[in-house]
């Protein structure tokens, strides 16, 4: 009896634990990629005004998310993704309501060092209006990999 | 490959580890050539192709997206938008999400006019109403800023604060499971913003400037937004007047390829001021 009341114990314990961690994990995931985000856009700071509000998920390598965004004629932004999977390879660009591509310049890097890979899109639009962020995991190890999208603005002089 | 791989293989030493060392090499470069490419984007892509479970909701501009863009507009009247009477404190608490959203907005307008009075008045006037609705910790500092950047005259500064006020309030009320009034918060800034942008608009129409009111998607947002609120909140008499504007505004701004007319920025202005006086109003 003893040693079923002790082996439940163990197993609420460790079912417990499990829990805690896998939930701690998934948050420090989606965390990190959000602070990751952030630390890409660091060398935009200086020019543009970075929002604090983000969007962010998991997905599977090869899977793609649509991101809906109101974006005004007379401003330059630019988009910056991350993931906390560094060696990940994950892409953003821009298109308009029609489907086209519409941004200036993109990149994508792979931070090894970093623990991190990130990417990022620029656009000056032509017009005012509602545009797609379309975020990609290309490849990953892993089987979901946690990303995070912030933008920044600046008028143009 | 394998042809060019002989060719390095005749030219170099006949040795079996040579081959294999150019086999790799060119190898290497299909291989790193072929992952630039995946990397190119189409240059079109079919949106109805993407489920709605793949397409995240619109992100609300804050107000100084609009505003680096309405300075470009000539140089409109901005004291004569203010709207100057004294910020009341309702009992309803989504009437008050809606005022702060609205007064955080007019903070804008009088960072336009150069109102250092009138910039410090609504600095106080948001931490009244963020008390109201349980969020004063998150703007204390904020509307203290407002202060004093507005005695020095740092416009860009206030602009900041305001958008950090907006952001903060926003940010606590998610925190607190009260996303439905930080979605007043927003609707409350967009219809004062809108309210102002027509305005402006309509002194001094042009094409372009009407364009900054193509906004389709917001507009389904803020409708969303609403469909979805508790019903004791979606029949809130504010809230379904609201919800009315919405539905009006919608099909003008939502015509693809069309100019937005001065008539059409007129009603539009028409409908946001009205339910603007209401939002500022006691009843």
């Amino acid at each position: 009896m003893l040693t079923l009341r002790t082996s439940r114990f163990s197993l609420l314990t460790l079912l417990f634990l499990g829990i805690v961690t896998s939930f701690s994990s998934l948050h420090a995931t989606v965390d990190d990629a959000l602070s990751f985000a952030y630390e890409a856009a660091l060398p935009y700071y200086k020019q543009y005004a970075i929002r604090k509000d983000a969007w962010g998920g998991d997905l599977g390598p090869g899977d793609k998310q649509a991101i809906t965004t109101q974006l005004f004629k007379g401003n330059d932004y630019w988009f910056l993704m991350a993931s906390d999977v560094p060696k990940a390879s994950i892409s953003v660009h821009l298109y308009d309501s029609n489907g086209k591509l519409v941004e200036s310049e993109s990149w994508q890097k792979m931070n090894e060092k970093k623990h991190f890979s990130s990417a990022g899109a620029h656009i000056i639009p032509k017009s005012t209006g509602t545009y797609f962020a379309i975020v990609q995991i290309i490849r990953s190890p892993e089987e979901r990999t946690h990303w995070a999208l912030v933008y920044g603005y600046k008028d143009v002089k | 490959m394998a042809s060019f791989c002989k060719t390095l293989y005749k030219r170099g030493k006949s040795n079996t580890s040579s081959l294999v060392l150019a086999c790799l090499l060119v190898g290497l470069f299909f291989f790193s050539f072929g992952s630039a490419k995946a990397d190119q984007p189409p240059a079109s892509i079919n949106l109805s192709d993407f489920p709605a479970a793949s397409v995240q909701d619109v992100v609300v501009p804050v107000p100084s997206e609009i505003f680096a863009v309405l300075d470009k507009l000539g140089n409109p009247n901005w004291k004569a938008q203010l709207r100057l009477g004294k910020t009341r404190n309702p009992s309803d608490r989504g009437q008050v999400a809606l005022l702060l959203g609205s007064v955080i907005a007019e903070g804008f307008i009088a960072v336009e006019a150069e109102d250092t009075e009138r910039v410090k008045d609504l600095g106080r006037d948001v931490l009244t109403l963020a008390d109201a609705i349980n969020v004063r910790k998150s703007v204390i500092a904020r509307s203290k800023s407002i202060i004093e950047k507005a005695d020095q005259r740092d416009w860009r500064g206030v602009r900041a604060e305001f958008d950090g006020a907006l952001q903060d309030v926003r940010s606590a009320m998610d925190e607190m499971n009260d996303e439905n009034l930080a979605q007043l918060v927003s609707l409350g800034g967009w219809l004062r913003g809108t309210d102002t942008l027509t305005a402006i608009v309509n002194d001094n129409y042009t094409v372009s400037g009407a364009e900054l009111l193509h906004q389709p998607e917001l507009v389904h947002y803020f409708e969303r937004c609403i469909h979805t609120m508790p019903t004791r909140m979606r029949k809130n008499l504010l809230v379904v007047r609201i919800n009315d504007v919405l539905h009006q505004i919608a099909p003008i701004i939502d015509e693809k390829g069309k100019n937005i007319t001065r008539e059409k920025v007129q009603k539009i202005h028409t409908l946001t001021s009205d339910i603007v006086a209401k939002i500022n109003s006691n009843s």
